[in-house]
């Protein structure tokens, strides 16, 4: 049953998405192939949230064609949802439950025997670090309990893909280094993940190929080597404005920041004996959020 | 092997109406006073105090009278407040209906399994009621009364699917106070619980008609009571319930599909 390694589990053609006249996703095409992560990544505002929602057919695609698992595109039928686990941008835990009963509630919705949920959600409790809060409401969980058990809750059927939108937004460092070990743990398993995060650390470490959208549009994808590779060289040198005079900046790549220019570069060496003692710069190896930066450009975003 | 003989559907609408059992098992006391509590203050109000003013209505004492009206009105009252206050916080507030959409429970499943627990919840106070009234010396006709229950099942799963469709349309909690007024008020004044509907001039009685709290005590009445129901009629009014709900459930359903994924 388990879909064979590189066979795509989710193809898109075209997505496309109005929210009456808001235009949300505008053609997003994208491959994602069995056992791999994928990070999807975009400012707020992107279409990230809505092209998930599309993806678990919980949102009509207003145009474009959605191929999981391979079968025929179309409705999402009730045995190819069974295979996919949504870890949802909102909280949407069910206050009037347990932490123990919103797992196995959750695994009736998805016709699992009594006897197999009563087996699985001991596990899952265990692996998500929450068995000793299992009695208690949902409401008495901090930020990153009540995100915990979303995860523990997706993974009640034991999908084969998982979705998880921004699962470590607003978490301390020790909540996130925690869900980063159980995703890797899912990656071990052979779990397809698709996800979406604001940390790109977090997308860097976790993904093998990343989605950059923005404006409803995908603008590049790779993996993040390749990204930063293709669009910030390797180096970055920040160098604080005005620039020195006789600074020869001829044939790099530069992006005006306002106070201060980058510089990409794969040749550090070469740019630093380029510039003259009286700059002033910073210089560090190019990561995926100078990418991501490069992109998106650096205007702040609706909700930011 | 269970999966085999009982259809997906009704799996899946067990599920979610299980959900709501859990719940209503947690909260037990609070759901009790409400829902049962509410309905026997009605039935010591009017059962004695009205009772003691009112000789006898419609050939029989206020008590036999008012019984089947106030089973009525509990389911009704029940039914119409889960599916509207309550559905909508899971619909809207608690995000609850979209959590489970994302698993393979479908939307008319989700909609069927709100609805017959709104439905079961009033025939918990119905049955309260019926156990009251009769023990109370009400319910002349205990066979009647117990036939009477399945009828008073159809009655909640209308009100419930009325109520869902209401739901389906509201856009804040403000809504609903229409909806309290123009429905839930008028069936609990004008259908015959308290009195005849025939004292009322011909276009409210008209109007009347239009409710199904109307129909329902129209069937309820004589089988508690023990007189004389007439078959053909006691059809009609049962067919006009049963369409009624299938209508409003099919509106509630487009409605919810559309705000859900469009
Ligand atoms: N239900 C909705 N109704 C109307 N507009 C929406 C709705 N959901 C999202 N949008 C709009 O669609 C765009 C994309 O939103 P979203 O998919 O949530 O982006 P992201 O998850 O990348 O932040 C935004 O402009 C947002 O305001
Ligand atoms: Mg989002």
């Amino acid at each position: 049953m388990q879909h064979a390694r590189n066979e795509p589990v989710i193809e898109a053609e075209g997505l496309e998405k109005y929210y009456g006249t808001v235009h949300a996703v505008r053609g997003v095409s994208f491959t994602i192939p069995a056992g791999t992560c994928v990070g999807l990544l975009g400012p707020n505002g992107a279409g990230k949230t809505t092209t998930m929602r599309m993806i678990m057919g919980l949102s009509r695609p207003s145009a474009g064609r959605l191929r999981l698992f391979g079968a025929a595109p179309g409705a999402l039928g009730r045995d190819l949802r069974s295979r996919i686990g949504l870890v949802p941008q909102e909280d949407n835990l069910d206050p009037d439950l347990s932490v123990r009963q919103n797992l196995e509630v959750y695994g009736r919705y998805f016709g699992i025997p009594a006897a197999e949920i009563s087996e699985r959600v001991p596990k899952l409790l265990e692996f998500m670090q929450l068995a000793e809060r299992a009695e208690a409401r949902v409401m008495q969980l901090s930020g990153g309990m009540k995100r915990r058990l979303i995860i523990a809750r997706a993974l009640i059927a034991d999908p084969e893909l998982v979705i998880l939108d921004e699962p470590t937004t607003g978490l301390d460092p020790q909540a996130r280094v925690l869900i980063w070990r159980r995703l890797l743990d899912l990656k071990r398993q052979g779990k397809t993940l698709l996800l979406t995060t604001h940390y790109m650390d977090e997308a860097q470490r976790l993904c093998d190929r990343i989605i950059i959208i923005d404006g409803g549009r995908v603008l590049d994808e790779g993996t993040p080597q390749d990204l930063i590779g293709r669009h910030v060289r390797g180096h970055v040198f920040e160098v604080m404005k005005p620039l020195p005079p006789g600074f020869d900046d001829d044939g790099i790549e530069r992006e005006d920041i306002g106070d201060a220019v980058l510089y990409y570069t794969t040749d550090p060496t070469e740019l630093r004996r380029r510039l003259p003692d009286e700059a002033t710069y910073m210089h560090r190896t190019a990561n995926l959020e100078d990418v991501f930066l490069r992109l998106t450009g650096r205007s702040l975003r609706e909700g930011s | 092997m269970r999966a085999a003989i009982i259809p997906a559907l009704t799996r899946y609408t067990y599920a979610v109406w299980h959900r709501h059992t859990l719940v209503w098992r947690r909260l037990i006391w609070s759901s009790l006073t409400s829902n049962v509590i509410d309905p026997l203050i009605f039935l010591f109000a009017f059962g004695y105090g009205l009772g003691a003013i009112v000789d006898r209505i419609g050939g029989m004492d206020y008590l036999t009278f008012v019984v089947p009206g106030l089973m009525a009105h509990a389911i009704m009252f029940t039914a119409s407040f889960e599916a509207t206050i309550s559905a909508y916080a899971r619909f809207h507030l608690q995000r609850t209906w979209d959590a489970i959409l994302a698993t393979p429970v479908t939307l008319t499943e989700l909609m069927s399994g709100e609805m017959l627990w709104a439905a079961t919840k009033g025939m918990i106070s119905t049955t309260c009621v019926l156990t009251v009234g009769w023990l109370w010396g009400g319910v002349p006709d205990p066979a009647g009364a117990l036939l009477a229950l399945p009828v008073l099942a159809l009655g909640g799963i209308c009100f419930a699917s009325c109520a869902l469709a209401a739901t389906a349309h509201a856009k804040t909690w403000e809504f609903f106070a229409y909806f309290f007024t123009f429905w839930v008020t008028p069936m609990f004044v004008f259908s015959g619980v308290f009195f005849e509907v025939t004292r009322f001039p011909g276009f409210v009685q008209a109007l009347a008609w239009f409710l199904p709290m109307t129909h329902l005590i129209a069937v309820v009445r004589p089988l508690t009571v023990g007189i004389p129901l007439d078959t053909w009629a006691a059809l009609v009014h049962i067919a006009y319930l049963a369409a009624l709900a299938a209508a409003a459930f099919a509106l509630a359903r487009r409605r919810f599909g559309r705000r859900m994924f469009d």
